[in-house]
């Protein structure tokens, strides 16, 4: 029962996710004026991310997953909420290191629930069909958010997303423990 | 935890609607960020002059941007609404027999080429690249390769202004004529150019071809071999910037109409803008060093020899790559100059600008094409005061405060040598010179800013030029 919750949560957070990934580069481009600003940006991002795996890691599996992705959701509401008031670089790259603390927070939670939860035989068919939940999520939010983007502007995408994410915020709160 | 959401989430949203109150818009020279109260744009006349309206009624300043490629704030004023005219870009008419067509004023010169490439129909004068608006180029009064018509003024046959009173006025040679060579280089302080009239020429095919000469041979060449000689049309040249051969090489391109017209069919197809991945990488390397200035200068050479002989319809010509000098680098910036130089002291200018600048270290000077402009005084601000060659330089910069400064001075000692040669400079560009130069290469100066006075005396119109000389 539970693990069906998490789908939903992993299908809304990437929802909100894949709405600002493919068009905050919009906003980089806004803010940065060269290329080599551009990869700094997105170099942070995986840098932080690296270095803050083995932390995360250890925490999971103290403090549990759950902490995690609440950490993550509202980590993320919060933070989309100062991503449309950027307009310097050094913005964009503060705003990046956070990023890649959150990202990399998501992305071993996922995975350790992932683990926790499935069975070892089964594996392959079970995590194929957390993907394909989570996958049609996030192209229906890339391809409706487009036409958004058309509608209102970039600076509105930052907003509902966080909305979304802090939703998820409650949602993950609510929910029983252990997840799994 | 919802509450704490909330109050930080109406917090940015407030702070953000207050960020985009007051945009900071730029111009291509990236030197002028300014802060506008607005940006406006429309495609209803009506709505223009709304905004031309509601601006007097709460004394705003507005000032007319179309591609803003000019680099000295012509476009832009602090606090001020920007009027971007790119949307009111229709094409009202084409009077096939008669060769004219009216179009709104934020038409691109490339929207008018495929309008009317297949009537075979093409442009009198243009720049080389085809994408500014038609009321950027009369406000800034363009020249282009074309050397037997010289000044876009020449092809403009009438436009409606709309004044700082919000009035509409009908602007030829005919009738509010003092306007006629205020407006055209009027450099947007006059009012709005509404529609404009443009006369128009047959496409014809030009045969290409080209030659290396040295710099002192160039006048004569010129005019023995291109002036004189009635079938040629257009013409373009450029002069060496590598330091082993810094302005003495020279080759020139010129384009003559073909034996054969009936070809014409063949090379009518508009070209778009090609792979540039290849001249955007060398003019790359030729901003680093001077290998990469050689490289560069070579492989322009090379690309000019290949060409030599083939066929190139007009409307083609008018058409250039421009893509490639695109430039994204956070504390460097390219600038322009253009200076014009009568013809017969062309020889003796250059040795003057060459030692003036040879010994620049931190003057990168990209690249030089000359063109031709014969002489036209019908502008009040007019820069062709004799059958002249204009050099158009490209420079490497720093944004940086020193930067400037270095420039600045460079500039101003080359502008020095084209006055002492008898020439002008241009004005669409930084705000480097200072204003006794003006005066200098624009003896009617005062007279354009008196008159703006008398036209606009609230200063409805306003811009950083207007700004930094008119005083």
């Amino acid at each position: 029962m539970n693990y069906r919750k998490f789908i939903i949560y992993q299908g809304t957070i990437g929802m909100a996710a894949s709405m600002i990934f493919p068009f905050y580069v919009l906003l980089l481009k806004n803010v940065g004026s060269s290329y080599a600003q551009f990869g700094w940006a997105y170099g942070l991002f995986a840098l932080t991310a690296a270095l803050s795996y083995p932390v995360i890691g250890k925490f999971a599996d103290q403090a549990g997953d759950k902490v995690l992705l609440i950490i993550y959701s509202w980590g993320m509401a919060l933070i989309l909420l100062v991503f449309p008031l950027a307009y310097e670089i050094w913005h964009i790259y503060v705003l990046q290191i956070f990023m890649g603390l959150l990202g990399a927070v998501q992305k071993n939670s996922e995975k350790t629930v992932l683990a926790r939860s499935v069975n070892k035989e089964t594996a392959g068919n079970e995590i194929g069909r957390y993907h394909i939940w989570t996958s049609i999520g996030a192209a229906i939010a890339v391809i409706a958010t487009g036409y958004l983007v058309d509608f209102l502007t970039i600076g509105s995408i930052f907003y509902i997303a966080s909305i979304v994410f802090a939703w998820s915020g409650f949602y993950m709160m609510k929910m029983e423990k252990p997840l799994v | 935890m919802i509450i704490i959401y909330t109050v930080i989430f109406a917090g940015s949203l407030i702070l953000f609607q207050t960020q985009l109150a007051s945009p900071v818009v730029e111009d291509r020279g990236r030197l002028l960020p300014v802060k506008m109260k607005s940006v406006k744009s429309s495609d209803s006349e009506d709505e223009i002059k709304n905004i031309v309206r509601e601006a007097n009624l709460h004394d705003d300043k507005i000032s007319i941007a179309g591609m803003q490629h000019s680099q000295g704030g012509q476009t832009l004023y602090p606090g001020g609404i920007m009027l971007d005219v790119k949307q009111y870009n229709k094409i009202l008419e084409l009077d096939e027999k008669n060769q004219l067509i009216t179009v709104q004023s934020g038409v691109t010169w490339a929207e008018i080429q495929s309008y009317i490439n297949p009537y075979g129909l093409a442009l009198k004068v243009s720049q080389s690249q085809n994408i500014f608006t038609v009321g950027g180029s009369i406000s800034v009064n363009v020249h282009g390769r074309d050397i037997r018509n010289h000044t876009l003024i020449e092809t403009v046959e009438s436009f409606r202004l709309l004044n700082a009173q919000g009035k509409v006025l009908n602007v030829s040679r005919d009738e509010n004529s003092e306007l006629f060579g205020l407006v055209n280089g009027g450099y947007g302080l006059f009012g709005v150019i509404l529609d404009v009239t443009l006369h128009l020429t047959e496409d014809e095919l030009y045969q290409v071809k080209t030659q290396s000469i040295s710099y002192d041979e160039y006048s004569t060449y010129f005019t023995k071999n291109v002036l004189q000689k009635e079938n040629v049309k257009m013409h373009l040249a450029r002069i060496s910037v590598p330091p082993d051969s810094f302005l003495t090489e020279m080759y020139v391109t010129d384009y003559s109409t073909a034996d054969d017209q009936s070809l014409l069919g063949n090379y009518t197809t508009l070209k778009r803008e090609s792979i540039i991945a290849i001249p955007k990488f060398f003019l790359g390397l030729s901003r680093t060093n001077e290998w990469g200035e050689k490289m560069f200068w070579n492989t322009q050479k090379e690309y000019s020899e290949r060409i030599n002989g083939t066929y190139i319809s007009r409307n083609n010509v008018m058409r250039s790559d421009s893509l490639f000098m695109d430039y994204n680098n956070a504390s460097k910036t390219e600038v322009l100059q253009e200076y014009f130089v009568p013809i017969n002291q062309y020889t003796a200018y250059i040795d003057d600008l060459r030692d003036t600048i040879k010994d620049e270290e931190d003057f990168n000077l990209l690249n030089i094409t000359v063109r031709y402009v014969g002489k036209n005084e019908e502008a009040v601000m007019s820069y062709a005061n004799d059958d002249m060659f204009a050099l158009v330089m490209l420079i490497n910069q720093g944004t940086s405060e020193e930067s400037i400064d270095t420039t600045g001075r460079v500039i101003r000692n080359m502008i020095d040598v084209t006055l002492k040669h008898d020439g002008t400079y241009y004005l669409p560009y930084y705000h480097y010179p200072t204003k006794e130069q003006l005066i200098e290469a624009y003896p009617r100066s005062e007279e354009f800013f008196e008159m703006k006075e008398k036209y606009d005396p609230d200063e409805r119109f306003m811009n950083l030029f207007y700004e930094e000389y008119h005083k």
